[in-house]
């Protein structure tokens, strides 16, 4: 699956492809308006993250163009703009999601993974981690073909780590998906604590391997390994 | 007091004053000469008496004409010529008048007489009594006339005045309009104008570029602060980096993430302050407070909080983006600030929404809704109640801090 990385600030575009590379996806880059616009004329992507200030146009315009070429590609806004017109201009515009600078990846991978799930016409709500199924449309978790009561935030936190697989988030990330960033830092790290606790626990019971570890505190990784 | 009543004071009272040392002046000097005159008049009649004496060596007879009177009594010896005022009975108008009198010696053989003119003063005391009338009669007009022409006059000068002071009093510098002057020939007020434009306009510009400034730079740093971020998401992949490589990590997310808060709180306050939130709509309070209790629902129960929100229905007139933070950084406020197990309260009462929470001392109500303002004890942005505070000003809501009896109230009154 190729993604395309519309960004013009070079080292942010490379943190994201660098992040986002993996057995499943491909990445490009481009880093102006004319680059761009080669891109999605030439091939089609599973998901666009585009920056809407890039140099030589704007980022509204390449979502313009796709929807005129009947492009079906994902698009994820990246901006530094928060406003609610903005969010409104750019999802009328087709754009599948919007996120605000400064992010975290761990955030563009379980939303860009979102819209890819989306698009797919299939059926492909299910999301799997060795013995854990999860469910997106149902919202369900099962695990060796049993279902594991979990509470809203626990939901939220397996389908954030099953789709960074693999990958360390950081503690500010999780955070930040689950409250945006609304309590104190020190307080909501140790709930999130309790949580992954909580979570840890429910899956075990069901006889799941225990896949999520935690870096002195710091960080958390769904890995098998 | 007013510019009129200071100038009317003074004009008037310098004016009555001229007038009165005028009058008081006239009267002395008209007095004076009118004297002289009645005495030159009784030197005149001397002389004719001693003109007749000296042709037909007898007395004139003694006559009583008008308010002339010519008398002789003997003397023993020529007494020295001698004017003098004296109130004399006329028997004629039945009345005391003041009256001059000459007195002097004459001779008619070898027998000395006094003789006595006296002239009545009557006439130059109707002159003297018309002129000080007429005098009483010019202070009063003079000063009727002042009052009124400075009342008339004075405001017509200073109306292009009024016009500028109105406009500035109108002077808004969140919806800017050009003040409003008056063309006037005067040259003081013209160049009051002229400054006042000019002074207005640059302060316009000035604040404009300001604003701009704050949502310009918070914009700017949304950038560095993301390419932060993702080198941060991307190190800690590093399967090599120790605990003590973690710890620091850390601090760096947190200081971004502290950062980036920052600027996304001042680029919130400067939208609300460039009126970028216009759109409005009937929002609930009561369930708004429900959501934002809900969504904080951990952090509650981690400290052990008890919330009762007793909001009955209040609805507000006003954007629903805006009323969520507004209530949101209330309650935050409130459960950062709260000891474990302590008990916050939502409460409303017509259009009132007051939120409590129990406190040791009470904060500097004047600097606790101001920017950057934080208690020792507080590790926030110092932005959560300045922007509470700045979209209340926006809405003219009243939101007001009090620390009554163990508890600090934050309220607001729609």
């Amino acid at each position: 699956m190729k993604l395309l990385i519309v960004e013009d600030e070079k080292e942010l575009a490379a943190s994201i492809a660098s992040y986002l590379k993996n057995e499943n996806y491909t990445c490009e880059v481009a880093s102006n308006f004319k680059q761009a616009l080669d891109k999605i004329e030439t091939s089609d992507y599973e998901c666009i993250a585009l920056d809407i200030t890039i140099p030589g146009g704007s980022g509204m315009q390449l979502l313009k163009e796709l929807k005129n070429n009947k492009k079906t590609d994902g698009v994820i806004i990246i901006s530094a703009k928060n406003s609610i017109d903005d969010r409104i201009s750019a999802l009328r515009l087709g754009a599948d999601d919007y996120l605000v600078k400064p992010f975290h990846l761990s955030e563009l991978a379980a939303r860009i993974n979102a819209i890819i799930r989306r698009k797919m016409h299939n059926g492909n709500n299910i999301i799997r981690f060795n013995e854990i199924i999860i469910d997106t449309l149902a919202k369900e978790v099962m695990v060796r073909k049993e279902p594991v009561e979990l509470t809203r935030r626990e939901y939220e936190l397996l389908v954030y780590f099953l789709s960074n697989q693999r990958r360390v988030i950081s503690k500010n990330a999780l955070i930040s998906h689950l409250w945006n960033q609304e309590m104190g830092a020190g307080e909501s790290a140790d709930i999130i604590y309790t949580h992954i606790k909580n979570l840890r626990k429910k899956l075990h019971e069901k006889g799941c391997g225990d896949y999520i570890k935690s870096l002195y505190g710091m960080g958390y990784k769904l890995t098998d390994q | 007091m007013k510019l009129q009543a200071q100038y009317n004071k003074i004009s008037i009272a310098s004016s009555v004053l001229v007038l009165l040392i005028a009058g008081a002046g006239y009267y002395f000097l008209l007095n004076y000469v009118l004297k002289d005159q009645l005495d030159e008049t009784l030197r005149v009649e001397q002389a004719e008496i001693q003109d007749f004496i000296q042709t037909n060596h007898s007395l004139p007879p003694a006559t009583t004409y008008k308010d002339q009177r010519i008398e002789f009594k003997k003397s023993d010896k020529a007494i020295p010529q001698n004017f003098r005022t004296l109130t004399l009975y006329n028997a004629e108008e039945k009345e005391n008048e003041l009256s001059r009198q000459l007195d002097f010696p004459v001779e008619v053989n070898g027998q000395y007489y006094i003789a006595s003119v006296t002239k009545s003063q009557e006439d130059t005391e109707k002159i003297i009594a018309v002129i000080l009338l007429v005098t009483l009669g010019l202070i009063v007009l003079l000063s009727m006339l002042l009052f009124f022409a400075n009342r008339f006059l004075v405001k017509r000068l200073w109306k292009p005045f009024q016009t500028t002071l109105n406009s500035i009093k109108n002077f808004d510098l969140n919806a800017p309009s050009a003040i409003k002057t008056e063309k006037t020939v005067i040259y003081e007020f013209n160049d009051l104008n002229e400054n006042i434009s000019m002074m207005t306009e640059k302060v316009v510009k000035d604040y404009l570029s300001l604003k701009h400034f704050i949502d310009h730079a918070s914009h700017e740093i949304q950038t560095p602060l993301a390419v932060v971020n993702s080198k941060l998401d991307v190190l800690i992949q590093d399967p090599g980096l120790n605990e003590k490589n973690l710890q620091d990590l850390q601090a760096i997310y947190d200081a971004v993430d502290k950062m980036s808060k920052l600027s996304q709180s001042l680029l919130l306050l400067a939208r609300i302050e460039n009126n970028q939130f216009s759109e409005k709509q009937e929002v609930n309070i009561h369930a708004i407070a429900k959501n934002i209790i809900q969504e904080l629902d951990e952090w509650i129960g981690e400290k052990s909080l008890t919330v009762n929100n007793e909001i009955s229905e209040l609805n507000v007139n006003m954007n629903s983006q805006l009323a969520n933070t507004l209530v949101a950084n209330l309650i935050i406020n409130a459960i950062k600030h709260s000891g474990r197990k302590e008990t916050i309260e939502l409460q409303s009462c017509k259009n009132t929404f007051t939120i409590s929470n129990p406190g040791t001392q009470a904060l500097d109500g004047e600097k606790i809704f101001d920017r950057f303002w934080k208690s020792e004890y507080s590790d926030g942005t110092g932005l959560g109640l300045a922007i509470a505070k700045q979209i209340c000003d926006h809405y003219v809501f009243l939101l007001q801090y009090e620390f009554r009896a163990g508890m600090h109230y934050f309220s607001i009154l729609f």
